[in-house]
């Protein structure tokens, strides 16, 4: 994938501030990311990333500043219209659908599917049939790209961590989006869970020409991962940058690495 | 034990009890089910008795009456969900409750509802309880077939996530407003086409039959029958409304003993009598 200086940015971000109260959780962030980069976030805890994803996918709105998606502005749109445009997301504290199968939790998100009309339903017409069967193995062809088809039909809230954190990635990517949104994809998964994830994501990018930006408190994880990085510190974007950049800047070391080792 | 005319109080409670239920698949708890119901039976109670004094109303005049019902009550609703829904858990629940008490109010003092007394002399279509069994059942017979057919469909898909997550539904695309509000529309008509039943087979309608206990008697049904699956709501109130008639020979201690088990039925059923496991157990069912 080629990636040209003068192309439209996928997402840019205008001078993006938000404040809770008097707490500035973020502070002007500008910065653009390319299509079909994997770009990283990182930042000491309460940095404003969660913020920052918040944002981009419309959960929250900005205080000031905004959010340009394939050159438009985005303002005032809510979560589902952002998805509509493109942009899914996961969420770090897990918001799996517990009470449905994993199979079944792939299927919502595969809302904008042909599904034939209610009457179809009704009468459960071959034309309905026909879209469910097809509904069906678009989710497990998802599910297996995830390593999750053999859990298909176990509920949801019955699997492992790391099970579940790769459920919330198949279940975006029902939405076919084409910038997807990780937040601490790798928390709570071993050394070896992270590193078949990473190579999981350089797949799934390939494979579903994905944009990627990435929350990711292992760091390593990221320079290995990741084409470009954004470092915030208070809500502050401190530093943007290739990875070699970011683990040489001054300031990166001592707002992150420095001042918690 | 059980004769016609129980029978025909039992459908029309599971008919509810599925009113219910409608919003609750789709994670509100909306107790506006009364306020519905009152409408269609007193809008029945008001076009048959008018201009005319026959005892009977052909089949089709009723379900013209139904007709009318569930257009007037899906317009309500659209009216009121908007804003409604916009709230959350209990907050949803107490807008509803004030939604019940306005219609009681309305019904209670307009002067052409026939004040406390209420609108008598309502003509039959059927002359026998059992016309209304079969008419209801087969109403309840038409819910269940519908129900059970959608299961699959996007909405009640959508319906079921949002009640797992309405936030994490929002950011995968699904547009929770319409969906809540179809599932509360629903709602509302099949309580506004119940009333119009029940105003003509209760022969006499009031204020009363649209009040704030039958919000709490209906949301028992959902809680009793169990409120993953439209089977539980059926269950629920055709039980409860048998309940207190079946308790008739123990006297006034019915009163205890009904209320005994709506204390007793979370304790022993928190799910409710109808659980997705037990569906899975039967396996012809799926939850």
């Amino acid at each position: 994938m080629t990636i040209t200086a003068t192309a439209t940015p996928l997402l840019e971000l205008r001078q993006i501030s938000r404040q809770f109260g008097g707490l500035h959780a973020l502070s002007e962030v500008s910065f653009q990311v390319k299509e079909g980069e994997i770009f990283g976030l990182i930042g000491p805890n309460g940095a404003g990333k969660t913020t920052l994803f918040n944002l981009l996918s419309g959960v929250t709105p900005a205080s000031s500043g905004t959010i340009h998606w394939r050159g438009q502005a985005m303002q005032g749109l809510s979560p589902d219209r952002h998805n509509r445009l493109g942009i899914a997301r996961t969420f770090q504290n897990l918001r799996l659908f517990t009470g449905l199968s994993v199979l079944e939790n792939v299927l919502v998100a595969l809302h904008r599917q042909p599904q034939g009309n209610g009457l179809d339903a009704l009468l459960n017409s071959p034309r309905f049939q026909r879209h469910q069967s097809a509904l069906r193995e678009r989710a497990l062809q998802l599910l297996d790209e995830l390593g999750l088809v053999d859990q298909a039909h176990r509920q949801a809230s019955g699997l492992a961590y790391g099970d579940r954190r790769r459920l919330e990635i198949a279940r975006a990517l029902a939405t076919a989006p084409a910038l997807l949104l990780l937040d601490e994809p790798a928390a709570g998964m071993n050394p070896r869970e992270k590193e078949q994830l990473c190579e999981l994501l350089a797949q799934l990018r390939q494979r579903h020409q994905l944009t990627l930006v990435v929350i990711e408190h292992h760091v390593s994880l990221l320079m290995q991962l990741c084409q470009r990085l954004a470092v915030l510190d208070f809500g502050r974007l401190i530093a943007v940058g290739i990875p070699e950049q970011i683990q040489r800047d001054p300031r990166v070391i001592e707002a992150y690495l420095g001042s918690s080792r | 034990m059980i004769d016609n005319g129980l029978l025909v109080q039992m459908i029309l409670g599971a008919l509810l009890g599925l009113s219910v239920y409608l919003p609750m698949a789709a994670g509100q708890l909306s107790l506006a089910t009364p306020a519905f119901y009152a409408v269609g039976g007193t809008l029945a109670a008001l076009l048959s008795t008018h201009g005319s004094s026959q005892s009977t109303i052909s089949l089709w005049a009723v379900l013209g009456e139904m007709l009318l019902a569930a257009g007037l009550t899906a317009g309500l609703a659209l009216l009121v969900g908007l804003p409604v829904l916009r709230l959350r858990g209990i907050y949803l629940a107490i807008a509803t409750i004030a939604l019940v008490e306005m219609v009681r109010v309305a019904i209670l003092n307009l002067p052409f509802t026939g004040g406390a007394a209420g609108i008598f002399g309502i003509p039959q279509p059927f002359q026998k309880p059992f016309g209304y069994v079969l008419f209801s059942g087969g109403l309840l017979a038409v819910c269940g077939w519908l129900f059970q057919r959608l299961e699959a469909s996007r909405l009640v898909r959508s319906m079921a996530a949002i009640r797992d997550d309405e936030l994490a539904s929002r950011c995968m695309g699904i547009h929770t407003t319409r969906v809540k509000l179809t599932a509360f529309v629903a709602s509302a008509v099949l309580a506004g086409i119940t009333g119009v039943i029940a105003a003509h087979y209760l022969n006499t309608w009031n204020a009363r039959q649209g009040s704030f206990d039958v919000a709490i008697t209906t949301l028992a049904f959902v809680i009793l029958g169990g409120s993953r699956s439209w089977l539980g709501p059926v269950l629920g109130g055709l039980l409860l409304t048998a309940l207190p008639e079946l308790l008739r020979p123990v006297g006034d201690l019915r009163l205890v003993l009904f209320g005994l088990v709506i204390l007793l039925g979370p304790v022993f059923f928190p799910q409710g009598l109808i659980t997705p496991t037990l569906l899975e157990r039967l396996g012809r069912w799926k939850p």
